[in-house]
């Protein structure tokens, strides 16, 4: 049997909409462990507000194979997913932030991963599950944006698609 | 015009993978008035997300939180869900589910996705079940309290358990027998569980895999809380076990490697309860004991071959050498299967057969329209987000089969099971599911709403995250919508 190779031209996600998880996390959203480290995992539900255009921190969102999809602005504090969900930039967040999941793995130029702190313990345990890892990915709920982490490059994961062939893993 | 075409898809199971390919299709093909598109999801539980809320473990709660992303889809006016519907001609494990046969869902819709994933537990050859051998499976659907209501078990007679398997399963039971009620009564632990629980005689776990740490199945953040537990040490690994050439290993392989030596935050010995990662141990057999009529319940005897890793296969082979334990409850945590009386069921994958996520059939032909995602399409690994690209796959499949096929695309003949009648009303359900409704046997997406609603508020007067109700108890709302 030959696997489809259309698949792997494929890639997730090019049709844009506006994803509200973050507006609609209010209500149930339990979160009992918060880190210890980051306490911000519950008021980051209620989104994020737009800089003046010029006066914000400037993000490029870039797709896995390098084309420009966005450069946005934001505010210090600001992390890449939040960032992500007010531009309709298509990066999932299926945990809302609270590091129980790998889904808004981003990958960074080496020279601005290195002006970030080191991961913790329980974002490196996430990474660990990420597809396309790379020796700067980090997880986007994570990265918080500085002044002099003005015109940063996020980079989505590679296309993920056709993982699973025929139900068996594929091997790469 | 072919993009003109119906798109009425019944998704047949109600998990994580039904949601994430329903929103992603409402995402692909944006709203308007004359949209083609409907997804009806059928569940034979009553309520939705599938182990999300029935396997999800309770000290996970930001798990959950993708059910946030399931409710948005749901409020897409194109989106119905149906729980307590049993569609299959194979065996319905829910007494009070409706039956619906295959060909019902075949006349109503143009478009089918199989998202039933894997419901059944794997079994170990050597270890038949029994009062002192159960799968983990059993376990989580006794503290989630599933539908199938297994027996609770009788933890206040019980010391020492076994685990066979070393995956994420293992932990997560590992966790809830060694973690005190106090810190579990937080949670979305149903209270019959905490009270089990808070009886509890457990001493000790033992978690045995055939292979040693590079290969085990457990990831970091459940290791990491295994070796965190307040009230637990981890039995020290022989030095042996750790010592690899960093050159040949992963990333996550070195990290698990790093956690293993620097062993739990609990000195050993210096706390009432224990667990160990028993590595590279095989089991061969369970002796119970003789029948006793007194109300004590005497340990069981666990035999387990000594196993080495052959080089060249990766596999576990015996050593020949053996040791035998007593023990008071096995559990077996192998990994799941599809339900095998499921049409499409192939047993040599233990799952449904697909090509693309493309349904097939025995006799190899593709039948049109006809898909399977998440584990039901690819067998049970990977977290949620695995599940989630899975199903983006999928649903980008489905979109792209409607909008005429890939050109570059072979794909081979297809039969038509569906109904492919242009005119296909897009509204109409089955009629036994509209009788079901008509008598309060169904659950649909607003209701589950309500009964979520209630589980959390009562949950939250007792300082827990949410006590859940049960099929009886949930369809007291349906009987007062009517």
């Amino acid at each position: 049997m030959t696997p489809s190779f259309t698949l792997l031209r494929r890639y997730v996600g090019r049709l844009p909409q506006r994803t509200s998880l973050l507006k609609n996390a209010k209500g149930n959203g339990f979160l009992y462990r918060t880190r210890s480290l980051h306490t911000s995992a519950v008021s980051r539900h209620s989104g994020i507000d737009r800089p003046a255009p010029g006066t914000g921190i400037k993000v490029h969102f870039k797709d896995s194979k390098g084309n420009l999809l966005k450069t946005v602005e934001a505010n210090e504090g600001d992390d890449i997913l939040a960032i992500a969900h007010e531009y309709d930039i298509d990066l999932e967040g299926a945990c809302e932030g609270s590091v129980a999941c790998s889904t808004c793995h981003v990958i960074l130029p080496p020279e601005y991963y290195d002006l970030l702190p080191e991961p913790e313990d329980d974002e490196n345990d996430m990474l660990d599950m990420a597809f396309g890892l790379t020796d700067t990915s980090r997880l986007g709920c994570q990265v918080k944006l500085t002044r002099e982490l003005d015109g940063l490059t996020a980079t989505l994961p590679s296309a993920t698609r056709n993982m699973f062939v025929d139900g068996k893993k594929a091997s790469h | 015009m072919a993009a003109m075409a119906p798109l009425k898809l019944a998704i047949i199971g109600g998990g994580p993978s039904a949601f994430y390919v329903a929103s992603r299709l409402f995402k692909l093909l944006p709203h308007s008035n004359a949209s083609p598109l409907r997804v009806h999801v059928f569940d034979r539980l009553w309520s939705p997300h599938g182990l999300v809320r029935y396997g999800v473990a309770p000290d996970h709660p930001e798990v959950k939180n993708c059910t946030h992303k399931f409710d948005e889809t749901a409020r897409d006016s194109r989106f119905r869900f149906f729980g307590n519907v049993n569609i299959g001609d194979g065996v319905n494990p829910i007494r009070h589910a409706l039956q619906l046969p295959l060909s019902s869902i075949f006349k109503n819709y143009s478009h089918v996705l199989f998202a039933t994933g894997c419901t059944l537990p794997v079994l170990h050859a050597e270890l038949p079940p029994s009062e002192y051998c159960i799968p983990a499976l059993s376990l989580v659907h006794w503290y989630t309290q599933h539908p199938n209501a297994p027996k609770p078990p009788p933890l206040h007679k019980i010391s020492h358990v076994s685990i066979i398997g070393n995956g994420n399963v293992s932990l997560d039971v590992a966790r809830m027998l060694l973690t005190n009620v106090s810190e579990l009564s937080k949670y979305d632990v149903p209270s019959p569980v905490l009270d089990v629980l808070s009886k509890s005689a457990v001493k000790h776990v033992s978690i045995i895999g055939r292979r040693g740490p590079l290969e085990a199945a457990f990831t970091m953040k459940e290791l990491r809380e295994m070796t965190s537990l307040p009230e637990a040490s981890m039995v020290p690994l022989d030095p042996s076990l750790l010592a690899h050439s960093p050159s040949l290993l992963t990333r996550q392989q070195s990290r698990v490697l790093q956690l293993l030596e620097k062993g739990s935050k609990n000195a050993p010995g210096s706390t009432e309860k224990t667990w160990s990662l028993d590595f590279f141990r095989s089991p061969t057999g369970l002796a119970l004991p003789p029948r006793s009529s007194s109300h004590s319940r005497p340990p069981a005897h666990l035999s387990l071959s000594h196993t080495t890793l052959n080089p060249h296969t990766h596999r576990a082979v015996p050593t020949g050498k053996s040791s035998t334990f007593p023990t008071d409850l096995v559990v077996t945590s192998l990994g799941f299967h599809a339900e095998p009386s499921s049409t499409f069921y192939d047993p040599s994958l233990a799952h449904l057969r697909t090509i693309s996520g493309r349904i097939v059939t025995s006799e190899g032909t593709t039948l049109r329209n006809v898909y399977a995602s998440g584990w039901a399409a690819t067998g049970a690994k990977g977290v949620l987000a695995s599940t989630m690209m899975n199903a983006y796959d999928i649903a980008r499949t489905v979109v792209d089969d409607w909008m005429g096929g890939d050109e570059d695309e072979d794909i081979p003949d297809q039969e038509e099971v569906l109904n492919d009648d242009l005119a296909l009303d897009l509204e109409k359900l089955p009629e036994e599911v509209e009788m079901a409704i008509g008598k309060a046997q169904v659950m649909q997406y607003g209701d589950w709403k309500k009964v979520d609603d209630v589980e959390v508020k009562r949950g939250g007067k007792e300082g827990k995250e949410r006590e859940r109700m049960k099929w009886e108890e949930a369809r007291t709302f349906l009987k007062h919508a009517l």
